[in-house]
């Protein structure tokens, strides 16, 4: 999948459960401070990060995922792996 | 002469209490099981025979060898660690034999040429061969396979634990204006307890002992027969309901009824707990509640092990794993088993039952943060009140998640497809 693929579904994903709306969505964007994300809205995009993308992401991997352009770098990786 | 005491295979069977605590560990009445054991041991080096997984942990906590190979040199006492042994009698047998309630062995002593006949490195087998092996003789005892049942059998266990104590009497921290209904001297409080204006012991149903340290507060009112350990906090208006055992630096509130708080479990505000075990650091928020008893007065099933089983009672509520943690307005359905280190939120009514190290958060089962955040909770958890988790604990609990890993997944992975 294409990095800009990729980049538009984590975009989706992320307005999907957060409600953010598109213009916030930047690659530096930080889930917690910038776009609000409360503890459980956290493991709820993991979640869903998993299914828009059939991956797995590892508990203690996905927590050191703190922006949306860390989310897409981390997302490739596992797609390629 | 060696005498071991030990957990049997059947410790699967007191999950989710048992992940991480040995099955003797577990409290009734007054005490954990091998506090009621111990005394009544023969003078003779003792050890204990657990899981691999938690040898360290037993080692460190008990100070004795544990499963060491080289006890079965010597005639050997092995004593069953889910024996609810309440009359404080020594076991002393002289000749060989396999003393047994139905079907579970309740002690067993055997010569050392039979131990070598028979041990062959296994202790299940072995346990098996000398159980078919040994003169069998009948006795009559309790051994305790179901959560539910440690919860049967607490009531009795307070009473029969009151009067082997001998003790009654207030002491200097009763207040004036606090009061006792029914039989004055089925109370015990010790020197260093306090009972505040206002609050009310019943010993109309059973005696009621608190000890030191406890504190009673004003408008809590405590049916007998309840064990109060120490430094154990009975919060402000608390209905405290018969059959009730809390072990030590327990905060509860609310209305409880015929459970057990095994020890350093916070239940600080209302809400209702009733025929339940809550483990170690368990910590249940404002208004968390389960039921007891089904609308169709039917028996409740316990999930154990991966299956149902019918617990032949009608009044069975919860069963909370270790470090596990609940939001407000958390409503336990009747007969849930939640493992440890959970953490649960309210919505509906809850399923039954909760893998280890799980996040149920809006109607569904996810991953959490990960063990190693997890594990910093606890610690901090731990440390508010003075306690530190041990190399060897933290090593049981990593163990207890890899071994929880796949059916976690499995519950995730189908919460999603529901969806």
């Amino acid at each position: 999948m294409e990095i800009k693929e990729i980049e538009e579904r984590v975009k989706k994903v992320v307005k999907e459960v957060l409600g953010t709306e598109e213009e916030k969505l930047k690659p530096e964007s930080r889930f917690v401070e910038d776009l609000g994300a409360e503890s459980v809205q956290s493991l709820e995009l993991v979640a869903a990060f998993e299914e828009e993308f059939a991956i797995e992401m590892e508990e203690d991997a996905a927590l050191k995922v703190k922006t949306v352009g860390k989310a897409v770098e981390f997302i490739k990786k596992q797609m390629e792996a | 002469m060696k005498v071991i005491v030990y957990e049997d295979s059947k410790w699967i069977n007191l999950v989710p209490l048992s992940l991480i605590k040995c099955v003797f560990e577990l409290r009734c009445g007054f005490f954990s099981m091998i506090d009621r054991l111990l005394p009544c041991l023969p003078e003779s080096e003792k050890g204990l025979w657990v899981r691999d997984y938690m040898a360290p942990l037993a080692g460190k906590k008990y100070g004795m060898p544990v499963n060491d190979t080289s006890f079965f040199l010597d005639d050997l006492l092995i004593v069953n660690g889910r024996w609810l042994k309440t009359d404080g009698e020594i076991i002393s047998p002289r000749e060989e034999k396999a003393v047994k309630s139905g079907q579970e062995m309740l002690y067993a002593f055997i010569k050392k040429e039979t131990v070598r006949r028979f041990w062959q490195g296994n202790f299940d087998e072995f346990l098996m061969s000398i159980s078919g092996n040994v003169k069998p003789e009948e006795a009559s005892g309790t051994i305790l396979e179901y959560p539910w049942q440690i919860i049967h059998h607490n009531p009795k266990a307070i009473e029969t634990d009151f009067l082997q104590a001998g003790k009654n009497g207030t002491g200097g921290g009763f207040s004036e204006k606090a009061a006792v209904t029914g039989d004055e001297t089925k109370v015990f409080i010790a020197e260093k307890a306090r009972v505040h204006p206002f609050a009310v012991i019943d010993t109309q149903a059973g005696p009621v002992y608190v000890e030191k340290g406890a504190e009673i507060f004003p408008f809590a009112r405590v049916e007998g027969p309840c064990y109060i350990g120490s430094n154990t906090h009975i919060m402000p208006g608390a209905n405290i309901r018969e059959g009730c055992s809390f072990g030590e630096v327990c905060k509860v509130g609310g209305e409880v009824e015929e459970s057990i708080f095994h020890s350093y479990a916070n239940k600080y505000h209302d809400g209702f707990i009733g025929h339940s075990y809550i483990g170690e650091f368990v910590n249940l928020g404002a208004m968390t509640t389960n039921s007891d008893l089904k609308n169709d007065y039917t028996n409740v099933t316990v999930h154990v092990n991966g299956t149902p089983v019918d617990t032949q009672d009608m009044k069975v509520g919860c069963f909370i794993g270790d470090h596990t943690k609940t939001s407000i307005g958390t409503l336990f359905n009747t007969g849930t088993s939640a493992g440890i280190m959970c953490n649960i939120t309210a919505g509906n009514v809850l399923p039954k039952y909760f893998p280890s190290f799980s996040w149920y958060i809006n109607g569904s089962y996810m991953k959490g943060f990960g063990l190693e955040m997890m594990l910093a909770t606890a610690k901090t958890a731990m440390a508010r009140r003075k306690r530190t988790l041990s190399a060897e604990e933290e090593s049981a609990v990593r163990h207890v998640y890899e071994m929880t890993s796949s059916e976690r997944r499995e519950f995730i992975r189908k919460s999603r497809m529901r969806k």
